[in-house]
């Protein structure tokens, strides 16, 4: 079988898309998966990168969307992908039956706010005739960053409903409703995320030296 | 009173060019000034995610390119119509790109907005928002998911956006009938 994880985040290797994602894939290639990944903002950058996810969209018997949850739904180059991979399915019947899956995160809290961009993949995978393997979506992404060793219980059950993921995939099955609740759950106190992501917000501007305040106009009204 | 009317759709769309060119004569009989941008056309690169017009330099992009231009536009507008084919449900990536550098427009902190957290407003004033979306043939769960795509947008800016979903053929009475129903539901009138 052959895998593909696309990353969806302008962060590339930097982000919690590919901490999500390539957690599945090392579990797929655990089990005998050849895995290869694509960075959607980097190789859409030039013509020889997007024909190269292209091919790989093609000749790959499951594919995997990493990404986060830009104004939700999916960030704009991975729209452009799956445009063009729509495109091409045009001129060319989809061989055999690919399957798609999604991990996605966003920053608010409630990760049902990414249901909009999940039922987005599931048309597009509809529309291009490949069978929809389920979503993974999960809020408070910005606890996410880098390591899941931050998280609460050193991010072990985050980890197991990936390896659990990554195994229903990889003999065939769909993304188990296991997983999904253990994404779903929130991953503390919907006041504690908040109140330490507004405090994150200004420790941020305090790094970057940031000239202006925090609710500053500069396109006017005040 | 001043409209901008954001185009996302591609040269040789004609549906979607159908309901831009409607959208815009519906807009000329009721207000002042129609500002038509073609995004096509427009050099907007995709948010790097870094959070700098948050965190860097508060309420504006490090990326200078022309969706600032756009941003300054939107904001000096009483009404701003967004046009798209419908893609799988959502947006297409022309005016995607657009919106996914409308983040400035927010003020980082968390607020609750209908039971959910969502981003404080940096302005007190924005623009009525309609949108306009273009499908060549019949899409239940298309129009389904881009009926909630336009409704969670609204709740980013706390408020209500309109939408209406173009189906068929070019016709011009019919996306002129869309547009003016979209501008009689968000109360502007000739």
């Amino acid at each position: 079988m052959n895998a593909l994880i696309l990353v969806g985040s302008p962060k590339g290797r930097k982000s919690a898309s590919w901490m999500l994602g390539s957690g599945i894939g090392e579990g797929l290639r655990d089990r005998g998966v050849t895995v290869q990944y694509g960075m959607v903002h980097h190789e859409l950058r030039s013509g020889e990168g997007t024909g190269k996810l292209l091919d790989l969209f093609d000749s790959s018997d499951l594919v995997v969307l990493a990404f986060p949850l830009y104004v939700d739904s999916l960030p704009a180059p991975l729209t452009r992908l799956l445009e063009l991979v729509a495109e091409r399915k045009d001129r060319t019947a989809a061989a055999g039956n690919p399957r798609l899956g999604v991990v996605v995160q966003c920053g608010f809290p409630e990760a049902h706010q990414c249901d909009t961009a999940i039922g987005i993949c599931r048309r597009f995978a509809g529309f291009t005739g490949m069978r929809w393997a389920g979503a993974l979506a999960m809020g408070m992404g910005g606890s996410l960053e880098g390591d899941f060793g931050r998280l609460p219980g050193g991010g072990k059950k985050i980890l197991d409903a990936l390896n659990k993921t990554a195994e229903a995939l990889a003999r065939g099955g769909d993304i188990p409703d296991e997983a999904k609740a253990v994404f779903a759950r929130p991953l503390m106190p919907r006041w504690l995320y908040t109140l330490t992501g507004n405090l994150g917000w200004r420790l941020k501007m305090r790094k970057n030296k940031a000239q202006s305040p925090i609710g500053y106009r500069p396109y006017g009204q005040g | 009173m001043k409209a901008l009317v954001l185009d996302g759709c591609r040269e040789g769309d004609y549906l979607a060019m159908e309901a831009v060119l409607e959208m815009t004569t519906a807009l000329a009989g009721r207000v002042d000034d129609v500002e038509v941008v073609k995004l096509r056309e427009l050099v907007i690169s995709a948010c790097a995610g870094c959070f700098g017009c948050w965190t860097r330099t508060p309420g504006e992009c490090v990326v200078q390119d022309d969706a600032a231009t756009v941003l300054r536009s939107y904001l000096g507008s009483d009404v701003v119509a967004y046009i798209t084919p419908v893609t799988f449900g959502g947006y297409s990536s022309l005016l995607k790109m657009m919106l996914d550098r409308c983040i400035p427009l927010l003020d980082p902190r968390f607020t609750i907005v209908g039971g959910e957290v969502h981003h404080l407003l940096r302005y007190r004033r924005y623009p009525k928002t309609i949108v306009l979306g273009t499908l060549p043939s019949p899409d239940a769960e298309a129009e389904r998911l881009f009926a909630s795509l336009v409704a969670r947008n609204g709740f980013n800016f706390h408020r209500t956006f309109e939408a209406e979903v173009l189906v068929g053929v070019p016709d011009p009475p019919s996306a002129r009938q869309c547009a003016e129903r979209l501008l009689d539901r968000i109360g502007v009138s000739a």
